[in-house]
């Protein structure tokens, strides 16, 4: 969870990611951000985020980020 | 049978009430109205045009059932033999299958963007015309909203549908098979079988949402449409001032025809109780570009971030790009962290413009189009920092509503530049209405030419009166987008509500393009 926090601000240092749980349907993360966190974390945990993993609900918050993070490093 | 008439009305009505007469004991195949519906509209266009949308029912329908065995074969075989498969063997497995399935999707999305491409290209590339070959009845939307299916279920996020006929309406449903919206599988398609009742709320909202649409087309478009077609008629004899007047009145033409029709197509659906996705979100008052394209023809763009941009954007090879820039020499200044978190991105995005600009015909000025909206993207996505940079030094604060009305007309005006494309006949025109509008400016000139266009005197005071009417109603809308105007208004009292729908009703009847001996002029979209 913090090696996702530290991600997510530093892509948009701007954005409070601890609080903030309509990240994607709120409009705060655009599809820039989204595809410059996808790389990250890629990279990060080793692991494939395919754009079918792309929905909302995957993305709206930190919390759902790391789930999303986690299940796939178990696949 | 076009949406604005009258045969169209009957039709709707007399759907309305089989839809709702229909027998209670027998509700669960109460979709098939809407089926028969579709189809007996579908076959006004033309018998002839049948055999293209059946073809694309029936590739996708059973492509999708291939698929969906294929993954459940393998996950039984995994399941069954889950003890005695290693990790590698399992993950072989699946790669298999995967493989398996890409061919698959790949052979349905080559056939059925094959045809749209032949009927669009063919004439212009082997045969020496222009246009299209063959213009089928909403082939584009019925296209794409069926490809994103079978893209679903390619990549696993929907559950094949088993009922042929059940998928022939989702492929078909007639209030959006002319322009759209292009629906997604997974919030349309349970909507359409759903056998609903009546709702007396849902009717009044449905109704008053049509008759707004047909205010915006009928009282609005078709009339501006009248001087648009006029100087479109005989482009080369007009001079800078009519030219940049007819861009300016066809960006409100274009908005009316087009978010009237998609307001009559939501009505309508409204009344049968299915909710169909906003396709406008008064995209007039974007502040930059990109913004524009995500609240301008909203179906059409989600469709292609969902199935082209994020795909592109994800694949190894732009991922990779990113990488090797951010590792360089240059990727740890901060220019180069900056160029390496969005370079790959945006030219992505760019490829996706492109596409957009060459799915509206075979004609240089559309690419040029896509070009140029894409462009603009690029580059004011690589310039940020520096467009940051100089606000800073201005002291301007990016926020304050100064910035940001310059903000929005700024958008406003490149929005025009790219719809010199369209309204210009081809791409040299449009180079020699870019020439004009800046050297031949002359208001008196400009005046008589404008005079001359078919459109009296009234008719253009009364089109300055709908475009400040159009605006303080945006405005509104703006300022309360959690709830709609005819949600209000019907909670109104039956004096006003009335009032208003006698109102709408008369300026469609009095401003209305309509008659024996005159066509309502045809949505600009159905011809995409």
């Amino acid at each position: 969870m913090e090696k996702v926090l530290e991600i997510l601000e530093e892509i948009r240092p701007d954005v409070d990611f601890e609080n903030e749980d309509s990240l994607v349907d709120g409009g705060v993360l655009d599809s820039f951000d989204i595809v410059a966190l996808v790389g990250e974390l890629n990279d990060e945990f080793d692991i494939e985020i395919k754009p079918s993993d792309l929905v909302p609900a995957n993305f709206n918050s930190a919390k759902a980020i790391n789930a999303l993070v986690e299940k796939l490093m178990d696949e | 049978m076009s949406y604005t008439s009258i045969k169209f009305l009957i039709f709707v009505t007399v759907t309305i009430l089989v839809y709702f007469l229909f027998p209670k004991k027998w509700k669960e195949y109460k979709w098939t109205v809407l089926l028969l519906a579709s189809y007996v509209f579908y076959l006004f266009a033309g018998v002839q045009y049948v055999g293209f949308i059946l073809f694309t029912t029936a590739s996708t329908f059973f492509g999708a059932l291939w698929m969906d065995k294929m993954s459940k074969s393998s996950k039984n075989y995994l399941r069954e033999h889950k003890a005695d498969l290693s990790r590698d063997e399992k993950k072989k497995l699946k790669e298999r299958t995967k493989r398996n399935k890409r061919l698959v999707v790949a052979l349905i999305l080559i056939l059925n963007f094959g045809i749209l491409a032949f009927l669009k290209y063919a004439k212009v590339l082997f045969m020496g015309g222009t246009g299209d070959l063959l213009v089928v009845l909403g082939i584009s939307f019925y296209t794409f909203q069926s490809m994103g299916y079978i893209i679903d279920i390619y990549r696993d996020t929907v559950p094949a549908q088993r009922n042929f006929l059940k998928f022939a309406l989702f492929v078909s449903f007639f209030p959006q098979i002319v322009q759209g919206p292009i629906g997604i599988y997974s919030s349309l398609a349970e909507q359409l079988y759903k056998p609903h009742s009546f709702d007396y709320d849902r009717f009044r909202q449905g109704f008053l949402l049509i008759l707004w649409g047909l205010f915006k087309k009928m009282a609005i478009a078709d009339n501006a449409n009248i001087a648009i077609s006029a100087v479109t008629d005989h482009y080369q004899a007009y001079g800078g001032t009519t030219l940049l007047f007819t861009v300016i009145l066809y960006a409100f033409q274009l908005y009316m025809d087009f978010s009237g029709g998609i307001d009559i197509s939501r009505g309508v659906a409204q009344i049968f109780g299915i909710d169909m996705m906003e396709n406008f979100r008064r995209p007039y008052f974007s502040k930059d570009i990109s913004e524009y394209w995500r609240r301008w023809h909203i179906s059409l763009g989600n469709w292609f971030k969902t199935y082209l941009f994020y795909p592109l954007a994800m694949s190894s090879l732009f991922l990779n790009v990113s990488k090797n820039i951010k590792k360089s020499k240059f990727g740890s200044t901060k220019v180069g962290a900056h160029i390496a978190k969005v370079l790959p991105t945006s030219f992505a995005s760019f490829i996706v413009f492109f596409m957009v600009g060459v799915w509206h015909g075979a004609n240089w000025k559309y690419v040029a189009f896509g070009v140029y909206n894409g462009g603009i993207i690029m580059l004011a996505v690589l310039l940020k920092p520096v467009f940051e940079s100089v606000l800073k030094k201005l002291h301007i604060n990016p926020a304050c509503a100064p910035y940001t009305a310059f903000r929005i007309i700024r958008t406003f005006i490149l929005v025009l530049v790219g719809y010199v494309f369209d309204v210009a006949p081809s791409f040299e025109e449009s180079m020699m209405t870019f020439r004009l509008i800046f050297t031949d400016q002359n208001l008196k000139v400009g005046y008589g030419e404008i005079s001359e266009l078919g459109l009296s005197k009234v008719a253009l005071v009364y089109l300055a009166i709908c475009a400040v009417f159009i605006f303080i109603i945006s405005v509104i809308q703006e300022r309360n987008a959690a709830t709609t105007i005819r949600s209000t208004l019907i909670k109104k009292p039956a004096i006003v509500r009335w009032g208003v729908v006698y109102l709408a009703i008369m300026a469609i009847l009095i401003f209305g393009v309509y008659g024996s001996g005159f066509n309502a002029a045809d949505f600009v979209y159905a011809q995409f």
